[in-house]
């Protein structure tokens, strides 16, 4: 603040209280109230008094009488004399009331500086770190306190990194390469070169950690100090303690003897000297949020350029806002576990989408995992974690009913909410879809919910994004849940924890679902990144979810979003068989040339289907055509829209769909039958 | 000579006299207009209406920038709203210009929406700079509270600003599941500053409250824009009954850790309907403004697991006999129940049924006799009366299936006399003329009176 120039109210102020100070009492009645204030000469400080005294001279002159004069002399006199007084107790007032003030202050600065000491109580500067390497164990220890602790059989091969702070020695990052599979030395040259420089880098093998471990992560490790390195092979067990960018703290490597043997254990034991805080800190502008990132940044590590000293990452993003969102006010649920690396993605793609409301959006956090806590609290949203209930399947299940239930009781005056997950992308224009549809689950009973996910939409498969759908399964994956829907329906029966059962699974189950329908769009508003996951791995991924078409367009009109409702749709689809071309059914529907050459076109098919369980034939043409093939989801009564070639295909189930009798007599239906040696890998669904 | 001395004595008083007024004002720019109020300039120490005035304003100033949704929540102040026009005129030739905000405490109270208000640290920043001393206090998401366990970052429930000892207590309101505003309960951590305010002047904070959502107008007064409740003398009256009790969640948790729910599909039916059936009896009941708690066991499903006692088949509440009236009887059938039975007079064990979708709605009469209050039962078929006595309470609110009702406040107390202090176990097999630990035998009912006071339909 400027004491040059206070504002003009104070200004005001200032002489409305000066007059009334220094007036006499009788007077104050009359002074001047701000609210009422107008100008007014006798306002000013002093030139009342002086025309008093002018007066006075002005009397004496006029009169002459001795005893008068005297008398308005020793008044004045008297007069200016208390003026004086008051002036000088006001000034030592102020004064003392100022010191006050300024004594206060200071103690208020000193209390947190008390509560929470910079520096560890012990005073140390020097840590003491144990890392172990063998076949079946691996451990690392800082002063005294085990960080990694790994006996599981089966599990944690491979070469396990630890980032400490070098000011603290808080653990900033943790992670497993399993450099024994392909790949994984390109995601620990990848992590390594995100590491700020200065941090303190701890390697340990388990098991076997060098067969995919190419020249590239080896010649990176030499750089960092690694006098082993280059020799590692085949079963060795190796430690290595380094700073980044600094000095090797110590280095340990036990050659294997032979191709059948793995090499002795081993044991570094070394000291870490720390730095000083400051030195590990960069120096960013003193705003809100870099206090924020300096949070972040001082506790984690592996996230990229957002820690960059020189130009770090953006963590607000301030999307084009869009006029008449009916979705502004709508809460969103991530629902979260621990994978703070897939949620800190989530939440940029999230925050980053048009019309984005930050304030809406509640993470639930399944467990009390600090480090998607502390991404949650980067971007300056509001983070709940939640007690683990239960295992495996039902764990995540009952997470998402606490989580819902949370979200309504944040929200009470909410009748929807939006649930995502922590392994989605969202596009840009993710909260203008929902607002444009978001009012059909009002007004439509017939409706579920609204998904952002076509489950058949895959690159090849989906063309429009303005086109929607309505099918009976529910696809989830970024979706509105209808708040009367849960409250009334789910919440009361819910599984239970000791249901071992998918949530989603659950929700698709015909006693819940009642007949009632979803509406997605062609091309999906949000994209599955998650590798890693309850019922996910490295192949399903590839297989079912990579290719998937995710929408980049921003702003998208939707076409004929009410030609959604129950009846106008089923109007549009008799509109589109009639419009439809009957394609070739002699030829093989599995082969590209099943499709003429044209685009634009609608062409309809009829796949056999005798029964609701009768589904190998659409399992068969889902599998050629690399659609999801698992179950059978994405129909409509008995039909399936997608495109191929630009060309827009109704698959119609014959006889079961009621669009059967749009079948000409002549054709034959597709009937597809499995190859007869089944290949038997039992794959998981999600 | 003399006279010239006087003249040049006169001229250098009036000279210093300027030059000390030229200081206080150069002074007062430095140093005191940054920080300080008015408060300097009285001498008694004592705030003036002006400084009040002054204090306030600044403040709304600042939540006006900052847009703030507040309203002014002050019981004192509107207290002085509401009373007549009358005494509204004394006081103004008392105090012509702070009629309303100045009142004899040194405190002025607002309430904020905390749903719609976005937290933002530049308004904290801005009123710290405007002189304001700061003590914030943080709690517990009630929101979060659940048979779930999660937790969140805590939540603003009370501002405190002082300036020259006038305090401004900004209370959080947040809307909860039960369309109801809640405030959460002042509590001082150890290390905190005891003597920042006088904190049993406040008007919130002692307990926890409940409100319903007021409707706010704008209005002037004493020359400052301020919102405040339509309804104010319903603010005041709700004020003095807004204590609120948050159910015992852990306790339930640990209860149903023991006792698992019932999930069966007939139990979730009779949860649905008995939830419906609440609803509606509230709803039927606050249309009449006629005070009602949760009784026997539905009070007891509250208070040991947060929900209904799957077994128990109805729904009790009950009020007090000074409440009742006739109508009553025609608003519960107009909202679609029918009358089961009634039992007893109003003068005697009084005691009402309704049936909605085969769930029993029971309304039972209290007495107050003494420091005892007692409700009756009748047996139909024999004409017997009971007792049940229960030591004196006061009604708190607290949420149950979504719905804001009340209870007794003393509701250990309560449940502890109607089913023992083994009331943490549950019992499948109840009577209620014997399983009680308050019932009393009461007498007969005489024949002559049957008809009459033995109802059933």
């Amino acid at each position: 603040m400027s004491y040059n120039k206070p504002p003009k109210e104070e200004e005001e102020e200032l002489s409305d209280v000066l007059l009334s100070a220094t007036e006499p009492p009788w007077r104050r009645a009359g002074g001047g109230r701000m609210e009422t204030w107008t100008p007014n000469p006798r306002a000013k400080p002093f030139v009342p008094r002086q025309q008093r005294s002018l007066y006075l001279t002005w009397k004496y002159k006029l009169t002459n009488k001795r005893t008068i004069r005297r008398c308005c002399q020793a008044a004045a006199v008297l007069f200016l004399l208390i003026t004086v007084i008051v002036n000088i107790k006001l000034i030592l007032d102020t004064r003392r009331v100022a010191d006050e003030d300024a004594a206060a202050r200071e103690y208020e600065d000193a209390v947190p500086n008390m509560e929470t000491p910079r520096r560890p109580a012990s005073g140390r500067k020097v840590l003491d770190i144990e890392v172990y390497s063998s076949r079946s164990k691996v451990y690392m220890a800082v002063d005294g306190t085990t960080v990694l602790e790994d006996d599981m059989r089966e599990q944690g091969r491979g070469i396990h990194v630890i980032v400490l702070n070098q000011a603290t020695g808080h653990v900033m990052a943790k992670r497993i390469f399993d450099t024994y599979s392909p790949h994984e030395d390109e995601a620990m040259i990848l992590f390594l070169n995100m590491v700020t420089r200065g941090r303190v880098l701890i390697f340990t093998i388990k098991d076997e950690g060098t067969f995919h471990l190419k020249d590239a992560a080896k010649n990176l490790l030499k750089s960092l100090g690694s006098q082993a390195a280059l020799i590692l092979s085949w079963r060795d067990m190796w430690t290595l303690v380094v700073k980044k960018g600094g000095q090797v703290y110590g280095e340990k490597h036990s050659k294997s003897p032979a191709l059948s043997t793995w090499g002795d254990p081993v044991l570094l034991k070394t000291e870490v000297q720390l730095t000083a805080s400051e030195e590990a800190e960069c120096h960013w502008a003193d705003t809100e949020l870099n206090k924020r990132r300096k949070l972040f940044c001082s506790k984690v590590e592996g996230y990229g350029s957002i820690c960059s000293c020189k130009d770090p990452a953006p963590i607000e993003f301030n999307p084009d806002p869009f006029p008449n969102s009916n979705v502004l006010s709508v809460p969103v649920a991530v629902i979260a576990g621990n994978r703070p690396n897939y949620l800190y993605r989530m939440l940029r793609s999230l925050l980053s989408a048009h019309g984005v409301n930050p304030q809406m959006i509640t993470v639930f956090i399944d467990g009390y995992y600090e480090e998607p806590m502390d991404v949650v609290e980067l971007f300056g949203l509001k983070g709940v974690q939640h007690t683990p209930i239960s295992i495996k399947n039902a764990r995540v299940s009952q997470h998402y009913k606490a989580s819902l239930t949370a979200t309504f009781n944040l929200h009470p005056e909410a009748n929807y909410a939006i649930v995502l997950e922590e392994d989605l992308d969202v596009s840009i224009d993710f909260f203008s879809f929902l607002s444009q549809t978001v009012h059909l689950l009002d007004e439509d009973d017939s409706l579920y919910c609204i998904s952002a996910w076509n489950d058949q939409g895959y690159e090849h498969t989906a063309e429009d994004p303005a086109l929607l759908y309505r099918v009976e399964s529910m696809p989830g994956l970024g979706w509105v849940l209808k708040k009367s829907l849960y409250k009334d329906e789910l919440e009361p029966k819910w599984p239970t924890p000791e249901k071992l059962w998918d949530w989603d699974m659950w929700m698709r189950m015909p006693e819940q679902r009642k007949g009632r329908e979803c509406i997605i769009p062609d091309v999906s508003r949000s994209y599955h990144f998650g590798i890693i996951g309850l019922n996910m791995n490295g192949y399903f991924h590839e297989v079912y979810f990579k290719k998937h078409k995710f929408n980049t367009v921003p702003n998208v009109q939707l076409k004929n979003v009410d030609g959604l409702k129950k009846d106008a749709y089923e109007v549009e689809i008799l509109s589109l068989l009639k419009e439809a071309e009957v394609l070739d059914h002699s030829k093989n529907p599995c082969e590209d040339s099943f499709l003429p050459d044209s685009e634009g076109k609608v062409y309809v098919m009829f796949i056999k289907m005798e029964t609701e369980t009768d589904t190998s034939t659409w399992t068969e043409l889902a599998k050629c055509l690399h659609v999801w093939d698992l179950d059978v989801r994405g129909n409509h009564r008995g039909m399936w829209r997608l495109f191929r070639k630009r060309n827009h295909v109704l698959v119609v189930a014959t006889p079961i769909s009621p669009y059967s009798v749009k079948k000409p007599a002549s054709v034959t239906p597709i009937h597809l039958e499995p190859p007869p040696k089944e290949e038997g890998a039992p794959v998981e669904q999600k | 000579m003399p006279r010239v001395n006087r003249t040049v004595v006169l001229t250098l008083l009036i000279a210093s006299s300027s030059v000390f007024l030229l200081f206080q004002l150069y002074y007062y720019r430095t140093y005191v207009s940054k920080q300080a109020g008015p408060h300097i300039l009285s001498r008694t120490g004592q705030l003036t209406a002006s400084d009040v005035q002054w204090t306030v304003k600044k403040f709304l100033a600042l939540a006006q920038r900052f847009r703030l949704p507040m309203f002014l929540a002050d019981t004192a102040a509107l207290t002085l709203l509401s009373q007549d026009a009358l005494r509204q005129r004394d006081r103004q030739v008392r105090e012509p210009h702070c009629s309303f905000l100045c009142t004899d405490r040194p405190i002025t109270s607002f309430a904020v929406h905390a749903n719609l208000w976005k937290y933002d640290s530049g308004f904290l920043l801005a009123v710290e700079q405007k002189g304001f001393e700061l003590l914030q206090l943080r709690g517990e998401d009630p929101r979060l509270a659940s048979l779930d366990n999660l937790s969140g970052e805590d939540i603003p429930l009370h501002f405190l600003f002082r300036l020259n000892g006038y305090i401004i207590q900004v209370v959080f309101l947040y809307e909860r599941s039960g369309n109801y505003l809640w405030h959460g309960a002042l509590r001082l951590k150890a290390n905190r500053d005891r003597s920042f305010a006088p904190f049993k002047l406040l008007d919130f904070g002692r307990h926890s409250g409940a409100y319903d959502r007021p409707e706010l107008v704008l209005t002037v007064l004493d020359g400052l824009d301020i919102q405040v409740p339509r309804n104010v003398s319903h603010f005041l009256s709700e004020q003095q009954h807004s204590h609120f009790l948050e159910c015992r969640y852990r306790d339930a948790r640990n209860f149903l850790q023991l006792y698992p729910d019932d999930t069966s599909p007939t139990a979730m039916d009779f949860h649905r309907k008995a939830k419906s059936l609440l609803h509606l009896a509230a709803r039927t009941l606050k249309q009449l403004n006629i005070p009602f708690w949760l009784s026997s066991g539905t009070c007891l499903g509250w208070f040991r697991q947060c929900s209904i006692i799957s077994y128990s088949r109805d729904v009790d509440i009950g009020i007090f006999i000074a409440d009742f009236r006739w109508d009553i009887i025609a608003a519960f059938r107009d909202a679609g129940l029918s009358l089961k039975h009634k039992f007893g007079k109003v003068e005697d064990s009084l005691e009402l049924s309704f049936v909605s979708e085969d769930v029993k709605l029971d309304i039972f009469f209290f007495y107050e006799d003494g420091d005892i209050v007692w409700n009756g039962g009748t047996q139909a078929k024999s004409g017997r009366k009971f007792k049940y006595i229960f030591p004196r309470f006061s009604l708190c609110w607290t949420e149950l299936l979504e719905l804001k009702v009340r209870v007794p406040c003393e509701t250990l107390d309560y449940v502890t006399a109607n089913y023992g202090s083994s009331w943490s176990i549950p019992v499948r097999s109840w009577d209620w003329k014997s399983s009680p630990s308050n019932v009393q035998e009461n007498g007969v009912w005489s024949r002559a009176e049957w008809v009459e006071l033995i109802q059933v339909y």
